[in-house]
């Protein structure tokens, strides 16, 4: 048997390029054959992965191809072409209509997307989807053999110490909270920034607020939330862009609290990196967070900045609430540490032979 | 005020939305929280920069008169004809008899006009392709104008600020000096 992923693009950092390298190197080990087919790559990549092109010269009825489906993109259309079985992993797609004044080109793709995750339905032999919400989205779009393949969530990588120099600058007793994603319209950071305002105006002056992640491609986003900032005269907000690995283990490792107010989430996986790293986490209930967050954390079901900046006050300043917070989410996270991403996908697997 | 937290069954929901109740008020109660702050916070709209394509062309119903209404879609071919019943039946026959004539009549000329059609197909996007890139060269010329006024204006604004602060120098050095010759020697 060889199996074979697709993907639209591999990013450097990006969770579904991760889970796709994770995939196929635990398959490699169950001595299966398979290789990594992108439209794009990080250049890192260069040698690991093969243009969706040349999968032609592997193409066989008997193959299994894995589609990593995340996006619209010329690459669903070579791989409904195939002979070969197919199973889609759904990464879901977040509505366009949060791009729509930023990025016309991937609210277009966006939207693209979603036609063709409905084209897809009939067409292939399983779908899975790497959370219960998106397999309710597939089943919903017309899929019958549908199933859940949960996110790899390699937690070791987190076993790193702070830097020196972001110990120097942060580490100096004040009050940090934090935010990782990317910076885009979809994850509301226009809310973290408004609650984290409401909580620096009367709370705690000296807090911080580090919004840690990528915002390339949306610069006028960016601009408009620095805007934002300069209008509610908030002091102390730290825009990292996109950083290593290390940089952000640092920045999350000084934290005191993750406020996570995104409307749209597939799955969100900063959420669980802050649950093994014992941050507590504030986090807004849409999507897929409930079910990922697992009876974990705080779970909000609506965003009044004021009411949002008083029970982060109440988290960072009373010691046995936040015991009790960290010692939930340790619970909530011993799920995704007993979970054998590897086995569930082989299992997966076994039931398309004929 | 609604119960908007969800947490683990050990935590004592009820008891936080209390304590969050108590210190808001009591902020209220001594001054420190007023509801406009709240309100100012809470409205406050993010405003993003123009996106390049939303700016207007000031420059394009006069330069390219008519650009848009051009680019209409293609016509719509003829239908044809809809015989029915019997005479459908027969002027079927007659056209199977009469197509390898017709064919062979019609093939040069069928060919050429192919031919013509698909390179001016292929000249089709090369044309509003290049119309597309004049246009934007036209609309980027257009916001460096904007951009080179703005600086001159900023770049009088300063110099004018300069003269300024120099009078001032030159009134404080006079100044100066008619403050040390009126001071008694030490």
């Amino acid at each position: 048997m060889n199996v074979h992923q697709f993907l639209t693009s591999f990013s450097y950092g990006d969770a579904i390029g991760n889970e796709a390298m994770e995939i196929r190197d635990f398959l490699r080990s169950q001595r299966v054959a398979s290789e990594i087919f992108t439209l794009h790559f990080h250049p890192r990549y260069a040698g690991q992965v093969r243009n969706y092109l040349e999968y032609d010269r592997f193409s066989a009825p008997g193959n299994t191809v894995i589609y990593h489906f995340s996006i619209g993109s010329p690459v669903t259309k070579r791989f409904l072409r195939l002979d070969d079985r197919k199973v889609i992993i759904y990464h879901n797609i977040t509505p366009h209509h949060f791009f729509l004044d930023y990025h016309r080109i991937l609210a277009k793709d966006c939207y693209r997307g979603r036609l063709e995750l409905k084209s897809l339905a009939g067409q292939v032999d399983l779908a899975l989807g790497d959370s219960e919400y998106n397999r309710r989205e597939l089943q919903e779009a017309g899929f019958r053999a549908t199933g859940v393949l949960p996110l790899v969530m390699d937690f070791s990588k987190f076993d790193q110490p702070v830097l020196p120099v972001f110990r120097r600058l942060f580490g100096d007793g004040r009050s940090n909270l934090l935010f990782i994603g990317r910076i885009i319209p979809n994850k509301k950071i226009e809310d973290v920034i408004r609650a984290f305002a409401a909580y620096q105006r009367h709370f705690d002056r000296e807090a911080r607020l580090f919004l840690v992640g990528e915002h390339r491609g949306f610069e006028r986003y960016l601009s408009a939330l620095q805007g934002l900032v300069a209008a509610l005269g908030v002091r102390d907000v730290h825009f990292s862009g996109h950083v290593p690995l290390a940089e952000v283990v640092s920045y999350a490792k000084l934290a005191h609290l993750y406020l996570h107010l995104s409307e749209h989430e597939g799955f969100c996986a900063p959420v669980l990196e802050c649950f093994h790293l014992g941050i507590p986490v504030v986090a807004f209930d849409a999507g897929a967070v409930a079910e990922t967050m697992n009876g974990g954390g705080m779970l909000l079901s609506e965003k009044d900045p004021l009411r949002i900046a008083a029970l982060c006050h109440e988290i960072l300043t009373r010691p046995a609430l936040k015991a009790s917070l960290l010692a939930g989410q340790a619970r909530a996270l011993e799920k995704y540490r007993l979970r054998r991403t590897g086995g569930i996908l082989l299992e997966h697997l076994r039931r398309l032979q004929p | 005020m609604e119960r908007f937290i969800q947490a683990a069954a050990d935590i004592d929901v009820d008891e936080i939305m209390a304590a969050i109740r108590g210190r808001i008020q009591d902020r209220k109660d001594a001054g420190l929280l007023k509801q406009s702050d709240i309100d100012e916070i809470a409205a406050m709209e993010l405003q993003p920069l123009p996106d390049f394509q939303e700016i207007p062309h000031i420059y394009e119903p006069v330069l390219y008169p008519g650009f848009t209404e051009n680019l209409a879609p293609p016509a719509a071919l003829e239908e044809a004809n809809q015989e029915q019943g019997l005479l459908k039946e027969l002027m079927k026959r007659v056209r199977r008899l009469l197509a390898p004539w017709t064919r062979f009549m019609n093939r040069p000329m069928y060919l050429e006009l192919k031919t013509n059609i698909l390179d001016l197909q292929k000249k089709v996007p090369i044309v509003l392709q290049s119309s597309e890139y004049i246009r934007l060269l036209h609309n980027a010329m257009h916001n460096l104008i904007v951009e080179a006024s703005k600086l001159k204006t900023e770049e009088e604004i300063l110099k004018t600020r300069m003269r300024i602060l120099e009078d001032k120098i030159e009134f404080l050095e006079n100044r100066q000096r008619a403050l040390e010759k009126n001071s008694p020697a030490p």
